[in-house]
């Protein structure tokens, strides 16, 4: 008998862990055993404990995309990554999405497409990078930083890095750079400048993770905004949003799958035009409170007095908060913001802005379980404004605290970051009004004020806003003076430390993968990653869980908690000594009190218990434990949803109202905004759900490359009438007028193949955001003195004019399908226990 | 000289061996892998049916029937223009699985307009025929399994599968698996 797919075989290494992708993180089983002794289909004779054939939603079945073959202590495995059919949280029953159904995919193997895995530390001489061993290039990453820090400064030495990517990662790499080193030159993977991404939610007192999933099925109504989350995390869709039959209130420019579903289920698509959606929401506000359709109790019992807000000792909050009164008087006195001021600025119209009203308050009837959750749609344009905006509608509506009710984000990445000191806000050298605010450290490097740059794990120099002028400065800095040109670490240290002193930059790359910051490196440190190292990680609902190891690293990759802790040590610093992975989570944990990654006890029963802390994060597998977490008599205790008590995270403890400056928002829309008399259309950017997030591994798995080999550009059927584009045409997306990093004027563009699709109505366009050869980000501006505030860059308002270059090569057979087709007929099938 | 079905089975299999060396599963008699693992051939160990009568197939509609095993069910469908993989004239006749291949719900609403089967009434996942069985949109890692076919005059005979179907290690054997016969 011979399968089709392997199955692992009853006494297959067996081991669990979670998805690497979205914020969901679905439980997953790994399987490992001896090529050449599969299991078969009998329950008795798999690992699964499963006959097979499994029937429909019975879980269990491997595909070809859950199967790899990897190097366990150096022998070949087969190796299957599967969907766990027992979880019980997250995705019971084995749900998943496209992402994690191919996790398998992801994992290195010397005769597959992953590789070209980084698998050596290496040094750039005479252009080329050649393999060096890792003290040599320890040694220089050591010395180079040692020589920045002392002789420039810790301003001049600077370290972007994923704020996602394992506790003890992060941990290891903020003991070096700010409990350290202590510089505020450190910024997060998608940001210039370290801090809150969702300000006026936090100005509110509001949690941006306080929600649970089951809170999504025991919601009545939900408002999704700036989110697609069928495609972007898509078992919160299927098995919580969905599943759960509430009514949902979507708000995005596009057509997507999940708008398409609200309206054929009850709900409604507000399809606002970009950059208004905070007309839209303080508009529903206005119309709420003048109805008097709120939560009054809520309101009254638990949003701040005057008397109140002005104690508030942080200044942000003392400055911006409302109280309802103060509100409401700020919304009327907007004619922009009456129901027909509403619909001229957004577009959407004006009775379905108050169906929305209605939708979500219950009028004058029962109030629903409403829930507000949003993603970077809202913040990633205008941070500040749209994010107040959504924080005063949760307000309005009670949607906080209770069951079926939260507002919150709905998660880009997983929740992994520790910090191991806080950030050094009193040396930033940026601030707006006196106040000091993390410090935009693209404009810094690019002002030639940061010598040395230590890149970790993101691809940089290919997403980041106004990308290509980020570029070419790059390589201006690290082309200044003379190259190293022998692989010898004397050598290489002179030839850096001239170049450092000359006013240039050294560049150093931490990676998996080669990427576009990895051309401009002069040293490349391989990591291993998921699967090769235990870790530990948060999920979007505060789950905490062990990702356990169950392969070898690729060739003299290591770990990124090592090569800080080496670079720590050779720099001199104390504290760097961890033997292991569990060494440096039993130090990070306790970090996490008070915040709502709280898991610090698990060092404490892990103590008490004569384990170690990773072992006892694995006896709950797939399940892990909810944070914040507590004791009671030696048991742990969970906490599903933040708020519960309904006090929130000001100095009152009530939660207020966040003035929202529109005038900001109109000021910022005629720089950002498409100029019609030029032909210009909005081209924004998100995510694709067969792709992920930076195609990191996805450009090498099979299914992703067959079904997107080259980057889309989604146009208006009637757009696409008007330029003369038919399907699979390459046009090119060009912004004339893109403002860079220090607020000079350039142009950017890229190209991309047109996908004709009514998802996107006439003047929108949209791109999956980080395509290798396609950086749909330079046609978005940089200037973060665009939002002083908050320094974040407006990542989905870019622009730009679309021209054909004629018939795109090499995409023979790509579908170009419907993306947001919903069932024609009663969704009911739908399973609500997957 | 055009190869004998059998002889071309033979050939499949040989360079399906060739690519698929030093990968995974032992070469087995019904399915090799390529290069990058996905199954890729087929030999003479599925029954060969007839499933359809091209006098009969009406474009933009489709018609069903069970391969390999029974309750094992699938589209035939004549899209009306030529699509990978397509037979006939027009090379447009395609068979495909209508078990949805993540997580094994029935597909049942094919549109004639876009020649997608889906989406699954389950998690949504939709598939275009006209790209072989490619998951269009949604949660499915891998494409419809696509039923091999030819035409001998006037009868589409099936006579193999392309990539496994859903829940099943092996679409010929399983527990209570019962391969039809061929006719």
């Amino acid at each position: 008998m011979t399968a089709t797919v392997p199955i692992p075989p009853p006494d297959a290494t067996s081991s669990t862990t979670c998805c690497e992708y979205c914020p969901m993180a679905c439980g997953y089983r790994v399987f490992t055993w001896p090529l050449g002794s599969d299991g078969g289909p009998a329950a008795a004779d798999n690992a699964l404990g499963r006959d097979l054939p499994v029937g429909p939603l019975a879980g269990g079945w491997t595909t070809e995309n859950m199967h790899t073959v990897v190097r366990v202590d150096g022998e070949e495995r087969n190796c299957v990554v599967l969907p766990d059919p027992d979880a019980t949280v997250v995705n019971p029953g084995g749900g998943h999405s496209v992402r994690g159904g191919a996790l398998a995919r992801k994992l290195y193997r010397h005769d597959g497409p992953t590789s070209d895995r980084l698998t050596t530390p290496l040094l750039r001489v005479d252009g080329t990078l050649v393999p060096v061993p890792w003290d040599l290039a320890l040694d220089l990453v050591a010395d180079l930083s040692r020589h920045v820090v002392d002789l420039h400064g810790p301003l001049a030495w600077g370290m972007k890095i994923y704020s996602y990517e394992f506790f003890e990662n992060t941990y290891a790499a903020s003991k070096l750079a700010l409990a350290s080193i202590r510089t505020p030159n450190w910024s997060p993977h998608h940001a210039p400048a370290e801090g809150d991404d969702v300000p006026g939610l936090s100005d509110a007192g509001i949690d941006a993770f306080g929600a649970c999933f089951a809170d999504d099925r025991a919601a009545e109504v939900i408002l999704i905004a700036g989110s697609d989350p069928y495609e972007t995390k898509s078992v919160r869709f299927t098995q919580w949003q969905s599943a759960g039959g509430a009514r949902l209130v979507v708000v995005d420019p596009r057509r997507t799958f999940t708008a398409a579903w609200a309206e054929a289920n009850g709900g409604l698509h507000l399809q606002v035009e970009p950059g208004t959606d905070a007309f839209l929401y303080s508009a529903i506000v206005r119309d709420v409170l003048e109805h008097g359709w709120e939560d009054h109790a809520f309101v009254r019992d638990h949003t701040a007095t005057r008397a109140l807000l002005d104690t508030e000792p942080k200044w942000r909050r003392a400055r911006f908060g409302r109280t309802r009164a103060e509100l409401l008087d700020e919304l009327r006195s907007d004619p922009d913001l009456s129901l027909t001021g509403a619909a001229r600025i957004t577009g959407v119209p004006s009775e379905k802005i108050r169906e929305a009203a209605l939708l979500l308050s219950g009028g004058t009837g029962p109030q629903p379980r409403t829930s507000v959750l949003f993603e970077k749609g809202v913040y990633w344009t205008h941070n500040y404004e749209n994010t107040a905006a959504i924080a005063n509608l949760g307000l309005v509506l009670g949607a906080t605290g209770r069951e079926g009710r939260a507002t919150a984000r709905m998660g880009g990445h997983q929740r992994g970051g520790v910090k191991a000191a806080g950030y050094p806000h009193d040396l930033s050298p940026h601030s707006v009004d006196g106040h000091p605010v993390e410090m935009d450290t693209e404009r810094w490097l690019v002002e030639g004020n940061t010598r040395l740059r230590w890149v970790v794990g993101t691809n940089w120099l290919g997403a980041t806003a106004g990308t290509s002028a980020l570029r070419a400065r790059v390589a201006e800095l690290v082309g200044t003076g003379d190259p190293v040109t022998v692989a010898d670490l004397d050598h290489a240290r002179q030839r850096l430390v001239e170049r450092i002193d000359a006013g240039g930059m050294v560049l150093v790359h931490q990676e998996t993968y080669p990427n576009d910051s990895t051309r401009y490196a002069d040293v490349v440190l391989p990591a291993a990653t998921w699967g090769e190292e235990d870790f530990t990680r948060a999920n979007a609902e505060r789950r905490v869980r062990l990702y356990q190891r169950f392969m070898d690293p690729p060739g003299a990759a290591r770990p990124d908690w090592w090569i800080f802790a080496e670079v720590g040590r050779r720099m001199g610093y104390d504290g760097f000594d961890w033997p292991d992975a569990n060494a440096v989570a039993t130090e990070a944990l306790p970090r996490t009190a008070g915040s709502r990654k709280d898991c610090a006890v698990l060092v404490d029963v892990a103590e008490a218990s004569g384990r170690r802390v990773h072992e006892v994060l694995a006896d709950v597998g797939t399940t892990g434990f909810q944070a914040p977490l507590g004791l009671d008599g030696g048991t742990i205790t969970e906490t599903p949803r933040l708020h519960a008590d309904l006090r929130f995270k000001t100095d009152s403890g009530r939660a207020n109202f966040v003035h929202v400056d529109l005038d900001a928002v109109r000021t910022r829309n005629r720089v950002l905004a498409p100029r019609h008399d030029r032909g210009e259309v909005w081209v924004l950017n998100g995510r694709v759900n067969a792709l992920w997030n930076n195609l990191s591994d996805y450009v090498r798995r099979p299914l992703a490359m067959e079904r997107w080999p080259a980057n889309l550009l989604e146009v208006n059927p009637l757009d696409a009438r008007r330029w003369g584009l038919d399907a699979g045409d390459l046009v090119a997306v060009e912004n004339a007028e893109v403002l860079d990093h220090v607020g000079a004027t350039i142009s950017g563009g890229f190209t991309a193949v047109v996908y004709p699709t009514d998802v996107v109505p006439p003047g929108v366009t949209f791109t999956y955001f980080l395509y290798p050869g396609s950086d749909a980000n330079d046609v978005v501006a940089a200037d973060t003195s665009l939002q002083p505030l908050n320094l974040r860059y407006p990542f989905k308002l870019g622009r730009g004019t679309v021209r054909r270059l004629g018939r795109a090569p090499g995409i023979e057979g790509m579908s170009f399908a419907p993306r947001n087709l919903v069932p024609s007929t009663d969704t009911g099938a739908h399973d609500h226990d997957h | 000289m055009p190869l004998t079905r059998r002889e071309f089975m033979i050939a499949g299999s040989a360079i399906g061996a060739a690519l698929g060396g030093g990968i995974v599963a032992p070469v087995a008699l019904t399915w090799e892998r390529d290069a990058s693992g996905d199954v890729a051939a087929v030999t003479a160990r599925f029954p060969e049916r007839t499933v359809g009568r091209w006098s009969e197939l009406v474009v933009g509609e489709s018609t069903t029937f069970d391969y390999p095993a029974e309750g094992q069910p699938n589209v035939l469908v004549r899209v009306g223009r030529p699509v990978a993989h397509g037979i006939g004239r027009e090379h447009d006749l395609v068979g495909f699985s209508s078990t949805c291949t993540h997580m094994g719900c029935p597909l049942t609403e094919y549109r004639a307009d876009t020649a997608t089967l889906g989406p699954c009434p389950c998690h949504f996942t939709t598939f275009d025929l006209a790209a072989d069985g490619i998951p269009a949109f949604g949660q499915a890692t891998q494409h419809l399994s696509r039923v091999l076919l030819r035409l001998d005059g006037d009868e589409v005979v099936a006579f193999g599968l392309r990539r496994p179907i859903y829940g099943h290690a092996d679409p010929l054997h399983g527990v209570g698996v019962r391969v039809l016969a061929s006719t």
